[in-house]
């Protein structure tokens, strides 16, 4: 609903964010019909094809299996699809119902913040290595470590937006209703925030990307056998001599991903009520 | 020749790459020791006038589309930003509505007064500020030697006003246009404010320009009113002359529609209606819809100025009527 | 005069402020210092006084969206301000409250029918949306807006009409009295007296106590029977309209009066 009647007027006007709009289309195209796109299977190998150069019929060459590149490439833009969407979930679930609680019940909010700040005082990266060191190699963990990473940053912006609209003299307004504290939080507050939700989905979506490449790199996100852009980028990276290739691709995939969701994100953020410009911002 | 002359002049917004006017041909004059009152509803166009005047709607999505503003005989919209700065810069100075936000809060009063005047004149560091205390004392701040100091968060609103006051006159203008300069303000205070604003014009002879809501603040400290419906000047005239005889039916509405406080009314006579909106288009005179007396005539035909007794011009076909 | 329906006595509300800088010593504010007054039923009350002084707060004092430091409220023989919010909500339907601003005072994100079914629904006044309909229709139609508005967002009215909406919110409960905290202050002038002329109609015809909170002397002549002069988080002067406006006895009332600025024409009311 109010997503999709957001997109067009945030786009008006902004042919780059457009444009990375449009990419974002084609990878989430790409994610869905990956298994009907690809003509070959990713993870089939093809020893005497190893290190094939791009061309036909492997568009993007092989990597030293001997594996397609262009269907890992395709396969790997399902995986980012499911870890942003994932990590979106968990974190704003988690992060702005700690937020918005905070705000409104301010007795428990100087409790819950609290621990909210000590957490934001690691860098990301840290505190995703040390959670995910406390975890198996697996899809879910990924989502839940990075989900988690965000939610406090999600929490200090939905903090932050919710003591703002709980001044609102409409919310006074209920309060003189009778309204309870479930009605005025998800019914009166919680609509209000769907648009600024929005902006700050659009970021961690970009940032859980970067996020997920990075630990994939590392060797500490996903399995090594799922095809991700980030576990291309770090398998390959010592043929960077021989086959450039195979880092090429992943990783400008991986570029164009993220400044096209933190190009839309900037558009839709420049959009939104002006009362909440302030509090959004890259995470 | 008036010192400001405002002729035919015509304002729009543009809305979604469509200009819709704002201001539909207004002329009025002002002159040294004179001051002026325009009032209206919210959407009569007088800000945007009193914007159009200080060149202030450069960067805006508001175009002057037709008319002309002469200052001292300079057309001012022909001139470029640069050179009306140049030539305008400490002539014409404007107060605003809300005092706390026209001031920076992280600087001192003073310095703000300061970096004012030096931007106009190039006097020392010293004589500024020297210059900055004897205008806070103008504008009657107590202590003025060491509020200078003070920042603007510490000051009560009509502090702040009068700090405004002082840093428009830093630069002595000829003319000083006051928007809504004390609505933000409490009676006992507004009531000082005008005052100081009248006594500084009986010294310096400053024309002034007052853009207000309210009738009565109009009507108490303005030689001359303009009333504005939906861009439009309906009535105008000498404060004397336009209150002795309401030629408008709108003027006359605003008037009944005011509660006052020295007797009793049991029902106001409110104006039916709302106040009509951006874009929307009324045939004939823009009042018709809310007005008890209108006619067929007055949905036809857009009425032109009559005159009541010397310059006092009304917009309306009824207007010897509605006087009598 | 007859039992009061709301009678105050001693009304306190101050404000811990936050500490000003690292050292800053919190301070008291006392907005409401000491205030005491009765209304009686069908009956308006005034109160009076420039910004600051505590008259907004009493409102709120009230409605308990603030919290009161000491004295006592009676509504109906019962000190509201002891309540728990769980006992006093089913007391909110009695207590109604206008408020100024009516581009702030409607969700944005609600239409019409959801904003004034919800009080209903909170209530019991309506099982289903059925009856509710019914209801909102006719408290629509009181405050002269068409049936047709219930399904609209806010952001489709006018000042005015978002205030009608507004006084509808507050009506739809038939409450035994309403606190009007500046209710037509933000309005143009000829909408105002619109407005102003509605909420005196509505109280007459219903007999509704009034606490009206205003700065504005003349809408405050226009709609009292009697009236408090507030001055830092005191009254100073209370009396009759008539008293108060044509005898003031305080110093501060006459300051008052006279600094509202004054039209001088002939009578055009005819």
């Amino acid at each position: 609903m109010s997503v999709l009647k957001l997109m067009p007027s945030a786009l008006a006007g902004r042919k780059l964010a457009t444009i990375g709009f449009l990419w974002l289309v084609l990878v989430l195209l790409a994610a869905v019909f990956a298994g009907v796109i690809a003509p070959f299977d990713p993870l089939e190998l093809d020893p005497v094809n190893r290190l094939a150069e791009p061309g036909w019929p492997h568009l993007f060459g092989t990597d030293h299996f001997g594996r397609d590149t262009f269907s890992r490439a395709l396969y790997g833009a399902r995986m980012t699809v499911i870890i942003g969407v994932g990590s979106v979930v968990v974190a704003l679930l988690s992060g702005g119902l700690i937020g918005m609680l905070s705000a409104y019940f301010t007795k428990l909010g100087h409790f819950l913040m609290r621990g909210v700040d000590v957490l934001m005082a690691f860098p990301a990266l840290l505190m995703a290595l040390v959670l995910i060191t406390l975890l198996e190699r697996s899809v879910a963990n990924t989502i839940i470590v990075i989900g988690i990473v965000y939610a406090t940053t999600t929490a200090r912006i939905l903090y932050g937006m919710t003591l703002k609209l709980k001044n609102e003299v409409f919310v006074d307004a209920a309060v003189c209703s009778g309204a309870s504290h479930r009605s005025i939080l998800f019914r009166h507050i919680l609509p209000n925030l769907i648009s600024p939700l929005l902006v700050q989905a659009s970021f961690i979506f970009a940032f859980a990307q970067l996020q997920a490449a990075a630990l994939d790199f590392l060797g500490l996100g996903l399995p090594p056998e799922v095809p991700s852009w980030g576990n291309m980028l770090s398998e390959e990276r010592i043929y960077l001599t021989r086959a450039p290739w195979l880092l090429l691709y992943p990783g400008l995939l991986i570029i164009l991903s993220v400044f096209s969701m933190n190009l839309v994100g900037d558009a839709l953020r420049d959009n939104i009520d002006p009362r909440f410009k302030d509090d959004i911002s890259g995470v | 020749m008036a010192l400001l002359e405002v002729e035919n002049l015509h304002i729009a917004v543009s809305v979604g790459g469509v200009l819709q006017p704002v201001v539909r041909g207004i002329s009025f004059t002002v002159d040294d020791n004179e001051t002026l009152g325009i009032v209206g509803e919210s959407g009569c166009g007088k800000s945007m006038t009193s914007l159009a005047i200080m060149g202030l709607l450069e960067g805006t999505p508001v175009r002057i589309t037709d008319g002309s503003i002469r200052y001292d005989g300079t057309e001012l919209l022909q001139l470029s930003s640069k050179q009306r700065r140049a030539i305008m810069g400490n002539r014409m100075a404007m107060i605003f509505q809300e005092p706390m936000t026209s001031l920076n809060p992280v600087y001192r009063i003073g310095d703000q007064i300061i970096e004012s005047l030096r931007q106009h004149k190039s006097i020392s560091k010293k004589a500024a500020r020297a210059r900055a205390i004897e205008l806070l004392d103008l504008v009657r701040i107590p202590n003025p030697s060491e509020r200078v100091d003070s920042f603007p968060h510490q000051m009560s609103g009509g502090q702040r006003q009068r700090v405004m006051i002082a840093m428009a006159l830093s630069c002595d203008p000829k003319l000083l246009i006051a928007d809504e300069p004390t609505t933000a303000l409490d009676v006992t205070v507004q009531k000082e404010v005008l005052e100081l604003m009248s006594d500084l014009q009986e010294r310096t002879g400053t024309a002034i320009i007052i853009i207000s809501h309210d009738l009565g603040v109009i009507a108490e400290t303005c030689d001359k009113v303009s009333v504005m419906y939906r861009g439009k000047i309906v009535e105008a005239g000498t404060t004397e002359n336009l209150f002795e005889r309401l030629a408008h039916p709108y003027t006359r509405g605003l008037l009944n529609s005011i509660p006052v406080v020295d007797h009793d009314v049991e029902w106001l006579e409110a104006i039916p209606g709302r106040v009509p909106t951006l874009g929307e288009e009324l045939s004939g005179c823009a009042f018709h819809p809310r007005c008890p007396i209108a006619t067929g005539l007055c949905i036809a035909k857009t009425p032109g100025d009559t005159y009541i007794a010397g310059n006092h011009a009304v917009k309306c076909h009824y207007a010897d009527q509605v006087a009598s | 005069m007859t039992e009061a329906i709301l009678s105050i006595r001693d009304l306190k509300t101050h404000f811990q402020t936050q500490a000003a800088g690292f050292l800053g010593e919190k301070k008291v504010i006392k907005a409401v210092d000491g205030v005491s007054f009765d209304i009686a039923p069908g009956e308006v009350l005034s109160l009076v006084g420039e910004s600051g002084c505590g008259k907004s707060t009493v409102g709120r004092t009230l409605t308990h969206l603030e919290k009161s430091t000491a004295g006592q409220a009676l509504f109906d023989g019962q000190d509201i301000l002891t309540l728990s919010p769980a006992q006093f909500r089913p007391l909110r339907r009695d207590i109604q409250m206008i408020f100024q601003d009516p581009f702030a005072s409607l969700n944005p994100r609600l239409t019409i029918e959801q904003t004034l079914g919800e009080p209903l629904f909170i209530h019991g006044l309506a099982k289903n949306w059925a009856e509710a309909r019914v209801l909102i229709a006719e408290t629509l139609d009181l405050v002269g807006m068409a049936p047709e508005v219930m399904t609209r967002h806010p952001h489709e009215f006018s000042g005015g009409q978002r205030q009608r909406i507004g006084i509808a919110r507050v009506m739809i409960l038939k409450p035994k009295l309403v606190i009007a905290d500046e209710a037509v202050s933000a309005l143009d002038v000829s909408i105002q007296a619109q407005v102003l002329n509605l909420i005196k109609k509505l109280q007459r015809d219903s007999g509704i106590s009034m606490l009206f909170i205003s700065h504005d002397l003349g809408v405050v002549r226009h709609i009292s029977d009697r009236v408090a002069v507030m001055y830092q988080g005191e009254i100073v002067e209370m009396g009759t309209k008539h008293e108060i406006f044509e005898n003031p006895q305080h110093a501060y009332t006459r300051k008052l009066l006279s600094a509202i600025p004054r039209i001088k024409t002939r009578q055009v009311n005819a």
